[in-house]
């Protein structure tokens, strides 16, 4: 089913949550939204579910209108952050809440209902934990369950709040796989919430990037990471070094930016020489460690003392290093993307560089 | 020289337990044992006949049966009160919660009195139900009522923090599953109150089957009809009859004893179904 959402705004007292978002998912697109916390991603979720109502604005499923349409009639599935099982009911019956509770002239059969439970359970390759209680379950395991009884009543949306954010690192990677290859069986228009850009990079068709209740960008994960749109979701997607600003005639001269502009160069873009050449930066190295098959080296800037990171993979490192604290290099800063001063968001800043000015 | 080689994560085990044992024997077990061996003065025939003369076991009837309608009645509208001030914010809201306190500060002399004056056939609300053939004080209706009164508080206090900690998320679940209303509070936050319910059942029971106060006022007295096991004992007291008002008490007692641990059973098996049962 496809989604429009036009001029919606949602204002909780005087916090803007959501503010003017226009929004267009096409049926089958498996969408991401990412922002920091507090950027209104949960709330526009929440809206699209009908667990909030705009202030203003319009929400169209299949072009009808369903602004005012309350849950139970928007036939989504919604699976929570921290799972939301029913804890007195086992598996079996959570899964099967949502037939159970059809009017009885929709409500399938017993045997019906037993089936389409075990038919999920096999989705969710879980099949053997029917007649437990969820808190017999791990992390993992209950929100494979909570999709589950997510998708039991044919939902033509599928809505997932921070699904793995309350996972660990293995769980997670594993579950974002085996969601996606859900999504590409099953084809339903889902749409998730995060703030890791990982995941989202990773996983979505689609990328909607929001900041402070609007939307910065939207596109395809390879448009919002090699062509963002703005300073905001260059720094946001992936890690980054920031260089502000300095009285200067020129906008830009080697790794020196001109007053009210901006500009990012990502660590596996600075490129370091044992040797000075033009426009280079005379650099100190402060840190260096190892993460597996790329090295980190954090350097410091000789004329302000600010830190830089830099990565090289293994191989680059072993060419022309090894390094150690105090050796004196030098940074070139080619590749580095310039913004004009706005879109700022100084949270979003690695601490190490968000001292500059 | 102490013993070391047991130690407890947290100190004072045993002056903590050694306490409770004291306090507990000295306010509870010493008083009740006493109960029994004056109850035990009696022979078995004596007792038997004390404990089975029909105007006893019709006194036992009308406690038991008022109690519970009047505890079931508690459960039923405080559930609903407590739902009231736990979902619902209105002008007076703060004045209205402490008001359901109010039949525990109020000597339960005064309430009976105060309920007497308005259900008797002539009293405020007495003279509506009267034409109609309902009597209400002097009736067992009327204990039930005065029951109800001095149990109000129980429910609602033991259900109120617990309706105050559910996490909207279930209902929020609950209801994208096509749940309407009614099911979300049927199936999703009855079973989450229920221990608390239970609690609050039990003691607004056992508060009723104690009460005499209030109800001696209201109930007439009438042997047979409205007299309640309390006044019965209370009776033989004055007639210096103290072994027949301990085997009164005693029996009382255990029955009370017998559906309070039966309650506190089911709650407890409530409880267990939900609570987490690791390495299954």
């Amino acid at each position: 089913m496809g989604i429009s959402i036009n001029g919606v705004s949602k204002k909780f007292h005087s916090f803007q949550a959501v503010d003017q978002i226009n929004l267009t998912i096409p049926t089958g697109d498996f969408v991401a939204l990412l922002g920091p916390s507090g950027s209104g991603k949960t709330t526009l979720l929440r809206l699209i579910a009908g667990l909030e109502l705009p202030n203003s604005g319009q929400i169209l499923f299949n072009d009808l209108d369903y602004t005012n349409k309350n849950v139970k009639e928007r036939k989504v599935g919604f699976v929570f952050q921290h799972y939301a099982l029913f804890k007195h009911m086992t598996i079996f019956e959570n899964i099967a809440f949502g037939l159970k509770v059809r009017p009885r002239k929709f409500r399938p059969s017993k045997q019906e209902i037993k089936k389409k439970v075990y038919e999920l359970l096999e989705l969710v390759q879980l099949k053997e934990v029917a007649n437990r209680y969820p808190s017999q379950l791990s992390g993992g395991q209950r929100q494979r369950i909570a999709l589950a009884r997510a998708l039991a009543v044919d939902p033509e949306v599928l809505l997932l709040d921070e699904p793995f954010g309350a996972l660990d690192a293995k769980v997670r990677q594993e579950l974002r796989i085996w969601l996606r290859e859900l999504h590409q069986k099953m084809n339903i228009t889902t749409i998730f919430v995060t703030h890791d850009q990982e995941e989202a990079l990773e996983m979505a068709d689609t990328i909607v990037v929001m900041n402070q209740g609007k939307v910065e960008q939207i596109g395809t994960p390879q448009q919002v990471y090699d062509r963002p749109k703005n300073a905001f979701v260059y720094s946001f997607l992936g890690r980054v070094n920031e260089f502000r600003g300095e009285a200067l005639g020129t906008v830009k001269d080697g790794c020196h930016l001109s007053d009210n502009y901006v500009g990012y160069l990502r660590p596996h873009e600075v490129h370091l020489s044992t040797i000075a050449s033009d426009n280079s930066l005379p650099v100190e190295v402060f840190h260096v460690h190892s993460v597996g098959a790329s090295v980190r080296i954090e350097i410091k800037r000789l004329d302000n003392d600010t830190l830089i990171e830099a990565e090289l993979s293994a191989d680059e490192y072993r060419r022309i290093g090894p390094f150690y604290k105090g050796d004196r290099l030098y940074a070139n800063c080619d590749s580095i993307v310039v913004f004009q001063h706005q879109h700022i968001l100084e949270d979003s800043l690695p601490k190490t560089v968000a001292s500059t000015i | 020289m102490r013993n070391t080689s047991k130690r407890h994560l947290l100190p004072g085990f045993g002056i903590s337990m050694g306490f409770t044992m004291v306090y507990l024997s000295l306010i509870v077990l010493i008083p009740i044992s006493v109960l029994f061996l004056k109850a035990s003065t009696l022979s078995l025939s004596d007792f038997w006949q004390t404990v089975s003369d029909e105007r006893v076991i019709a006194s036992f009837k009308v406690t038991f049966s008022s109690s519970l309608i009047a505890a079931l009645v508690n459960t039923v509208f405080g559930t609903l009160i407590a739902w009231v001030l736990v979902r619902y914010h209105f002008w007076g809201k703060r004045v209205v919660d402490a008001l359901v306190d109010l039949p525990f500060a109020l000597p339960t002399a005064v309430a009976g009195i105060a309920l007497t004056a308005i259900y008797a056939p002539n009293g405020w609300i007495g003279q509506f139900f009267e034409p109609l053939g309902i009597k209400i004080a002097f009736s067992q209706l009327g204990i039930t009522i005065a029951l109800i009164f001095i149990g109000l508080p129980f429910v609602v206090r033991s259900v109120q923090p617990v309706l105050q900690d559910f996490d909207a998320q279930y209902e929020e679940a609950a209801s994208t599953l096509g749940a309407n209303s009614f099911q979300i509070f049927m199936k999703i936050i009855l079973p989450a109150i229920t221990p608390a319910l239970l609690t609050g059942f039990a003691l607004a029971f056992a508060r009723a089957l104690g009460e005499y106060g209030s109800v001696v006022f209201i109930s007439g007295n009438m042997p047979m009809k409205t007299e309640i096991v309390p006044l019965l004992i209370i009776t033989k007291l004055e007639q210096f009859d103290y072994a027949g008002a301990a085997a009164i008490a005693t029996v009382m007692l255990l029955i009370s004893f017998l559906l309070l641990f039966l309650i506190n059973f089911w709650q407890w098996k409530q409880a267990k179904k939900h609570r987490a049962v690791k390495g299954v």
